[in-house]
């Protein structure tokens, strides 16, 4: 007796959490051709988006496949732009004064107390025992940790 | 034993109690919702008079809508000027939340201009606007404004795989009365508002990501459309200011 209540608790349960996943299932299972279009934030990328990924798929060869690589990029693009949109929005914490960072470190801003250094010509920011190089990353103008050559 | 079967039985019936809105939410899916030509002919007709337009500048207001990682939706405005000749020259001014930024394509160059950091880098660039959109938006990851609606073959881009096509109705926007437009595809919906009388220019333009819950969305309003302004090719180049430093592109 217990134990068919027991797998009739367990069996609805199991219903409860289908339920749940339907709606994404079938979005799934729509063929779905177009991945919403990267812009530089989240929501940027979509005013290219309806166009954008409409063009590219057009010109792919294997539109399933582009359309996947696509849709994989926008995610990977959205959680870029999310992170990114986050540090613009709320500044990170500066590294540590005299923390070394590895070479091609992005930073969304300089740190506190950068200083312009020239070297040859080219514009660096020296703070902390590290050269920055102003980089565009997509719209964006990051700051990425280098070695003045 | 007759105990266990009455419990059987309401447990089933607990059980169709889940099941039968299943079914239904699958059904109502399946139902191919409606493509209304009187839409598709109202975007169909502005694609068709932007593709036709040889030189243009509009003003646009543009909103942005984002979720915080606290879950607070928050929007960051942006004000651009855009210019295109066609076929291939562009520049676009943005100023507002995030960004200060000038972008100039001459057909043979794109630079992307950070004045307030007097920082600027120039690319090699395909010969065509459209061309250039691609690329930009692969190769650089960088986005242009109003893109979406500058293509020339806008209209078969952005009918595919739509399953809905509605006119909402009337709207005025900026004091232009429109006709207003909802479409929808997988992942996205888009709302277009378009003139209802004379040039049938777009004032109105919301794409509304679907595939993510909190649905969100960007809108462009649309002004100041001048359909034959005149200017010189020198505003599509990149003449470097004093002590502007030149950077690259990261590669993506």
């Amino acid at each position: 007796m217990k134990t068919i209540l027991k797998s009739m608790i367990i069996a609805i349960t199991l219903v409860f959490m289908f339920i749940a996943d339907v709606p994404f299932l079938f979005e799934l299972l729509v063929p779905e051709a177009e991945a919403i279009y990267g812009t530089r934030r989240r929501t940027r990328r979509r005013t290219a988006v309806v166009v954008g990924s409409a063009a590219s798929a057009k010109t792919a060869a294997a539109q399933q496949q582009t359309a996947a690589a696509q849709q994989e990029a926008a995610a990977a693009n959205e959680e870029a732009e999310a992170a990114k949109q986050q540090a613009a929005a709320t500044a990170p914490p500066p590294p540590a004064a005299g923390e070394l960072l590895p070479l091609g470190t992005v930073a969304a801003a300089l740190p506190a107390g950068c200083v312009s250094t020239p070297v040859a010509g080219v514009q660096y920011f020296y703070c902390g025992g590290n050269f920055y190089r102003a980089v565009f990353q997509g719209n964006n103008l990051v700051y990425v940790t280098t070695k003045p050559e | 034993m007759r105990k266990l079967t009455s419990r059987m039985a309401m447990a089933l019936f607990a059980f169709g109690l889940f099941v039968l809105p299943v079914t239904y939410t699958t059904e109502a899916h399946a139902q191919a919702p409606a493509v209304d030509p009187a839409a598709t002919q109202i975007l169909q007709r502005m694609t068709a008079y932007l593709a036709n337009l040889q030189t243009f500048s509009v003003h646009t207001q543009n909103n942005l809508e984002d979720e915080l990682d606290s879950g607070h939706r928050v929007d960051y405005d942006i004000s651009a000027e855009v210019t295109i000749s066609r076929p291939n020259k562009l520049r676009g001014e943005r100023k507002g939340d995030l960004i200060d930024q000038t972008f100039y394509y001459d057909g043979k160059t794109l630079t992307l201009y950070n004045p307030s950091e007097n920082v600027f880098a120039t690319e090699p660039a395909p010969g065509t606007i459209e061309e250039m959109l691609d690329y930009t938006r692969e190769s650089l990851g960088l986005i242009v404004p109003v893109a979406d609606l500058v293509y020339r073959n806008a209209f078969p881009l952005l009918m595919q795989d739509v399953n809905l096509a509605v006119v909402v109705g009337k709207s005025v926007i900026g004091g232009v009365r429109c006709d207003h437009l909802l479409f929808s595809r997988p992942g996205v919906d888009f709302q277009v508002w378009v003139a209802d009388s004379g040039e049938p220019l777009p004032y109105k333009y919301v794409v509304t990501d679907t595939g993510i819950p909190s649905r969100l969305s960007i809108s462009t309003i649309m002004s100041d459309w001048n359909v034959s302004p005149s200017v010189a090719d020198s505003r599509f180049n990149f003449v470097p200011p004093k002590e502007a430093e030149s950077t690259s592109f990261m590669p993506l």
